[in-house]
């Protein structure tokens, strides 16, 4: 059994991730000590590692709250798994298709602002920003 | 009309779903062009949709279910589109 201390070094999280992560239900002491410290099993830091790889992957933690029901009931399949992983990659990639979208619009606002030595209140940047905040909402 | 359902081949369950959905839009829709797209297959086509999550339905390039629909909201939804052309 380890003690929150020896689970944290273990598995490079800090001490406050791992409560929050107890918080959000994600581990659970396996016991405590005389003294009423949390104490924690193999399980629990195999649990760690796999909630660190998981959000390496973009899964969001309650995301992995599912994953690791999923992980513990014996009627889910590979299938249920996979599902959530091709869905997480629609995100992502409708994400890097957003982010690409804003990094053109920049390009963009870059590019008619030639002269970078005029004051601030000339600066082409500025006022298409503000343009675009003063256009109504559709 | 066009319906375009994105989903991910294997589920043999699934598979009796769409074709439960698919011979309901047939009966609705006259000129109905149905295509099943493995999502992995035309990825970059779904996220161009906004399919975020499997499986999706598109009727005419609009993304309209994001989850699998009964028989009775898919024929609703044919209906309410393309009443006039049923």
């Amino acid at each position: 059994m380890f003690t929150i201390g020896k689970l944290a070094t273990l598995t490079s999280v800090s001490n406050d991730t791992l409560r929050y992560y107890e918080q959000e239900g994600l581990v659970q002491p396996a016991g405590k000590s005389p003294a009423g410290y949390r104490l924690y099993d193999k399980d629990s830091a195999r649990r760690i590692h796999f909630i660190k790889h998981a959000q390496n992957c973009g899964f969001t933690l309650a995301e992995i709250r599912e994953l690791l029901v999923l992980r513990s009931r014996d009627k889910a399949c590979c299938g249920d798994v996979r599902t959530r992983a091709i869905e997480k990659k629609l995100q992502i990639e409708n994400k890097i298709r957003a982010m690409k979208a804003m990094s053109k619009a920049l390009d963009q606002l870059i590019a008619e602002c030639a002269n970078e030595r005029r004051p601030v209140r000339e600066c082409t940047i500025i006022a298409a920003l503000e343009r675009a905040i003063s256009m109504p909402v559709q | 009309m066009k319906v375009e359902m994105f989903v991910i081949p294997g589920c043999s369950e699934c598979a009796v779903a769409r074709a439960r959905l698919r011979a309901a839009a047939q009966e609705v829709a006259k000129n109905l062009e149905w295509r099943e797209l493995n999502v992995l297959d035309d990825l970059d086509y779904a996220v161009e949709l906004g399919v975020m999550t499997l499986p999706s339905i598109v009727i005419d390039g609009e993304l309209v279910f994001s989850s699998t629909p009964t028989v009775a909201q898919l024929r609703d939804a044919l209906i309410e589109r393309h009443g006039a052309r049923v």
